[in-house]
């Protein structure tokens, strides 16, 4: 019996290791032919071709970013710059009487000098202090404020990737979530956005890569659309540039 | 040119006016059917049923009765496609897979022949009735058969041809399905029917008598006098006026 | 909360099928959602085009990685390992099981909050978590509701699909220990208000798994609620059981299971949360779990492997549209199919994972094989060919219904001999005297009694078909008009093609 939960972890990986070849033995015989363990010829990889050239101009992303995200209930701005986003965000805060708004610690959203436009509300920055209880700090928050590092238009969805200082509860507990998306990070397709995790390999991904395509929903009762189930209700997306 | 008829049970036993209907048809286009006289069943019942050493006693009859047609014509889109699994049937028996995968080059639904071999989309036919249709499901998902019947039907004159409601549902007939689970069968023969009754045309038409033969049974068994036909038969009663 | 109550249900799939075809509310139920479901897959596919395009190449891909399995499964094990995932292998339902306690008891766990899985389903997981004392607490709506039920999911995608909204609030209403209205607004919001303290203060989220891509050893997670977020955001440690055959190569093959999943399920463009996680926090972090295990079950999986009838079985991405598009399954619902897994998928699958073909129940034999599902299907197995293939090996191990089968060798005899074949028509056409009223034969006995309790059978004519034929053969040959030589060129030309290996003209492989 392992003493500690280390040790323990420890036996179960030689365990799971020495069972990873019998499984993998077991598989290969089943197929007939012995263990491929050289990468194998994919022709068939990602999309069929004539998807991957295809692509929208600015404006039709925008447009169809609009469309989609809105079909999907969601709510779409669109911005000059991040002097417009702040008194966007000043006025929500404001006609919302949000008292607890959590932000990510990003340069952009540092910018927008939130803390002095809404002395009111008790405005927290993710991982600000390492010993805070950041996860609470979010679940109590009515706004959560991130910067999307990518969006599609083809489907409508905003992708945020976790970091020290980019917390995935933020886009999560909040009631109303605010995305912030310049125009440069607006592509066309899915693809243009996932192929860039292949690109940079697995060491270099982070933990929680997130796809918000709308508000939270559920239809599972008598299949009667409701928003706001578990993640936030309400949604926007500041388009900016 | 030998073409042969491949008569299928239901209509050699219950409707042989659909094989006449089709014998007097493709006279007007020059094809005069041979009919050989030693062909039986395609076997589907049994094959369906988990019975194949039966089924393929049963296909050796028809594989030796249309050995030397050039074409074989039936008037059933599920018999045709009984057909097309010869050669699985057969995968073991290399002298018999060679004739099973002849057999389902050469083998047509009527339709089919009629508009893609012959060329024929407009047969002249006259037919002032309200008319809706029933696609049965091996024909046109299993054989493709979806194109064809709307070529043809969209060319008879005088007929007021009405979509039936979720059309592509199986009727619920399914071959033995309809003994073994009778009550699940009897729900969608009665479902398809009120679809039927829905379009309040005055006939419904198809290309497979086994389908028909079950919702015309159900129309019967509630007394409805929609009048049930098979294609052929329209097609030929159109021209015959 | 009473996790995984036993429910009894009959023994065959006929007697429950009978169950829910007398249960007309529940009848209604799946039509309604299954029919709308249906309709907006139908939609999203068109309006997104080149639909089977798409199909393919969803096929292509999975095809490729189940048959070079061992190699892309052992990829995500050694990258999911880097990344700091605990990896585990279960060859049975007990190990996974075993596993599973190990990690809740190691970890203290108190509570497990679980998002919506499958495979946690078929390992029975919530009553075995029960059994140690650690409250498992499902937080999919509508696995919410039926955990209340204590009951199991009827579909893939929409467990709850056969309760009404009032069925629904009187199980809440109990839960909350106060009335709540029947509105679906006010239901949500109350799941919501509970589930959320259950989210912060849960010792281990559960999760099971969409798609694992082998290249970044990440787990994909597609859904609309935010709980499988919650799930593996919130609470120290994580544990994700995972089908072996869920993998896929890489991110840009997500591309291809991101179309066609969302769209084959729900109709939607993407589901509102897509995520891809990849290892345990990071270091600085201050979210996400800081323990996190994947457990690879196979219960089963490898069974199809290598067998050319069935391995197409394992490219299932479990979408649910072969349900909502079957006949059958929307007028018997989901428990009617008595297995974890219903509708046409679970009709083949449910046999297929286990070995023991003897205990088979009539399962197979609850579809018209009307091919819909095949149709449906976004990575187009061939469920109505498997269908029969399952029949066949029933009845090739010896498990055939006696009676059957001595009706099937007489159907051989008769249909293996066009003189007897002749023989047995004239045969029905004389003994048929005896039903016959009216040209119609309304007996309900022998074999026509369930056909006929809801169908009248025409009587044979007089005169087969064959017995016409030498009358109807000598009157068209006196008025047959030639073949022009345009058609019989063409028909010639055809035979030429088919005889080079051509003349394909529609049908399936």
């Amino acid at each position: 019996m392992a003493d500690t939960h280390k040790e323990w972890l420890e036996q179960l990986e030689e365990q799971s290791k020495a069972k990873q070849e019998s499984f993998m033995t077991g598989i290969a015989k089943k197929l007939g032919r012995s263990r491929v363990t050289e990468p194998p010829a994919h022709p068939f990889r990602g999309a069929p071709d004539f998807w991957r050239t295809f692509q929208w101009p600015l404006e039709e992303r925008i447009e169809r970013f609009t469309d989609h995200f809105k079909a999907a209930g969601g709510n779409v701005e669109r911005l000059s710059n991040l002097e417009d986003v702040k008194a966007f965000v000043v006025k929500l805060a404001a006609d919302m009487n949000a008292r607890y708004i959590i932000r990510q610690q990003e340069t952009e959203l540092d910018s927008l000098g939130l803390e002095e436009a809404l002395p009111e509300a008790n405005l927290s920055v993710w991982n600000s202090d390492p010993t805070e209880n950041w996860k609470a700090r979010a679940a109590e928050a009515d706004i959560g404020i991130v910067m999307a590092d990518y969006a599609a238009a083809y489907t409508g969805s905003i992708t945020v990737l976790s970091a020290a200082r980019k917390g995935r509860s933020v886009s999560l507990l909040p009631t109303v979530l605010i995305a912030v998306i310049p125009l440069e990070r607006l592509k066309t397709r899915l693809g243009e956005i996932l192929v860039q995790f292949d690109e940079r390999g697995r060491e270099q991904l982070p933990a929680g890569i997130h796809f918000i395509s709308g508000p939270s929903r559920s239809a599972d009762i008598e299949n009667d659309l409701t928003i706001g189930v578990h993640g936030p209700g309400i949604v926007y997306a500041l388009l900016v540039g | 040119m030998k073409v042969s008829l491949f008569i299928t049970c239901l209509s050699d036993a219950i409707y042989p006016r659909v094989g006449e209907a089709m014998v007097r048809l493709l006279a007007k286009y020059g094809v005069t059917l041979d009919f050989p006289d030693v062909q039986t069943c395609c076997g589907q019942p049994a094959y369906n049923s988990g019975y194949w050493k039966e089924a393929r006693e049963t296909a050796k009859t028809i594989l030796h009765a249309f050995e030397d047609s050039d074409f074989v014509i039936s008037p059933s889109g599920s018999c045709t496609g009984m057909i097309h699994h010869y050669p699985k049937l057969f995968e073991k028996e290399p002298e018999w897979l060679d004739r099973a995968e002849r057999l389902k080059r050469k083998s047509y639904e009527f339709t089919q022949f009629l508009v893609q071999v012959l060329g024929v989309t407009d047969v002249g036919a006259v037919f002032p009735h309200k008319v809706t249709y029933h696609p049965s499901c091996h024909g046109s998902r299993l054989l493709g058969v979806k194109a064809e019947p709307m070529e043809l039907m969209r060319h008879v004159k005088g007929m007021e041809l009405v979509p039936l409601p979720f059309a592509e549902d199986c009727c619920g007939f399914g071959g033995t399905f309809a003994v073994k689970m009778a009550d699940i069968s009897g729900a969608m023969v009665a479902e398809k029917t009120d679809h039927v009754l829905e379009t309040d045309a005055e006939v419904l038409v198809g290309l497979d008598m086994a389908c028909l033969m079950n919702i015309a049974g159900h129309l019967r068994y509630r007394n409805e006098p929609v009048r049930v036909m098979h294609l052929a038969e329209l097609l030929y009663e159109g021209v015959s006026r | 909360m009473s996790a995984g109550k036993a429910v009894v249900r009959p023994g065959t799939v006929k007697e429950r099928a009978d169950l829910a075809l007398n249960d007309d509310f529940l009848r209604k139920a799946v039509r309604f959602t299954t029919e709308r479901l249906r309709g907006g897959k139908q939609k999203a596919a068109a309006e997104h085009g080149n639909w089977d395009e798409w199909r393919e190449r969803g096929r292509q891909i999975r095809l490729h990685t189940i048959a070079h399995l061992d190699y892309y499964l052992n990829l995500f094990a050694d990258n999911a390992r880097a990344n700091g995932v605990h990896v585990h292998f279960a060859e049975t339902d007990a190990e996974a099981v075993k596993l599973s306690l190990a990690i809740a008891e190691r970890r203290q766990a108190k509570t497990v909050v679980k998002s919506k899985s499958m495979v946690t389903e078929e390992l029975h997981l919530n009553a075995a978590l029960d059994s140690i004392g650690v409250e498992a607490i499902e937080t999919d709506l509508g696995e919410y509701i039926i955990q209340l039920a204590g009951e199991t999911p009827s579909h893939i995608i929409i467990p709850a699909i056969h309760k009404n909204r009032y069925q629904i609030a009187e199980l809440l209403s109990a839960d909350a220990g106060e009335e709540l209205l029947p509105d679906t607004t006010i239901l949500a919001g109350y799941v919501r208000k509970k589930l959320r303290e259950k989210f912060l203060e849960a010792d281990i989220g559960m999760t099971g798994c969409n798609f694992a891509i082998a290249e970044t050893g990440s787990m994909v997670l597609f859904e609309n609620e935010g709980n499988a977020r919650m799930v593996t955001t919130v609470p120290k440690t994580q544990i994700t059981l995972m089908g072996m055959e869920r993998i896929i190569p890489s991110w840009e093959d997500l591309e291809v299971m991101a179309t066609l999943l969302p769209r084959s399920a729900t109709g939607q463009k993407l589901t509102v949360y897509m995520s891809g996680i990849t290892g345990p926090r990071r270091e600085a972090d201050q979210d996400g779990p800081e323990e996190m295990h994947i457990i690879i079950v196979d219960n089963g999986r490898s069974l199809q492997l290598g067998d050319p009838e069935f391995q197409e079985l394992l490219n299932c991405i479990r979408c649910g549209a072969c349900l909502n598009a079957c006949p059958v399954y929307r007028h018997i619902g989901g428990h009617a199919y008595g297995g974890t897994y219903s509708g046409p998928i679970g009709a083949v699958l449910t046999p297929a994972l286990q070995k023991n073909v003897a205990e088979w129940d009539d399962i197979a034999n609850a579809s018209s094989l009307c091919g819909a599902c095949y149709e449906a299907c976004p990575v187009k197995i061939p469920l109505h060919d498997m269908l029969v293939y399952l029949r066949r090996r029933k009845v090739e191990s010896g498990h055939g219904n006696r009676m059957e089968s001595a009706g099937m060798k007489g159907f051989a005899a008769v249909a293996g001999k066009a003189t007897w074949f002749k023989g047995a028509i004239k045969l029905g056409q004389l003994g048929q005297k005896l039903v016959v009223r009216n040209g119609c034969i309304r007996i309900k006995a022998g074999p026509l009694k369930g056909w006929n309790s809801y169908r009248v059978t025409p009587s044979l004519p007089k005169q087969s078909f064959r017995d016409k034929w030498k009358t109807l053969s000598g009157e068209v040959q006196a008025e047959a008009m030639p073949l022009s030589a345009e058609t019989r060129s063409r028909m010639e030309q055809l035979v030429r093609e088919r005889e080079k290996g051509g003349g394909g003209h529609g049908g399936h492989a």
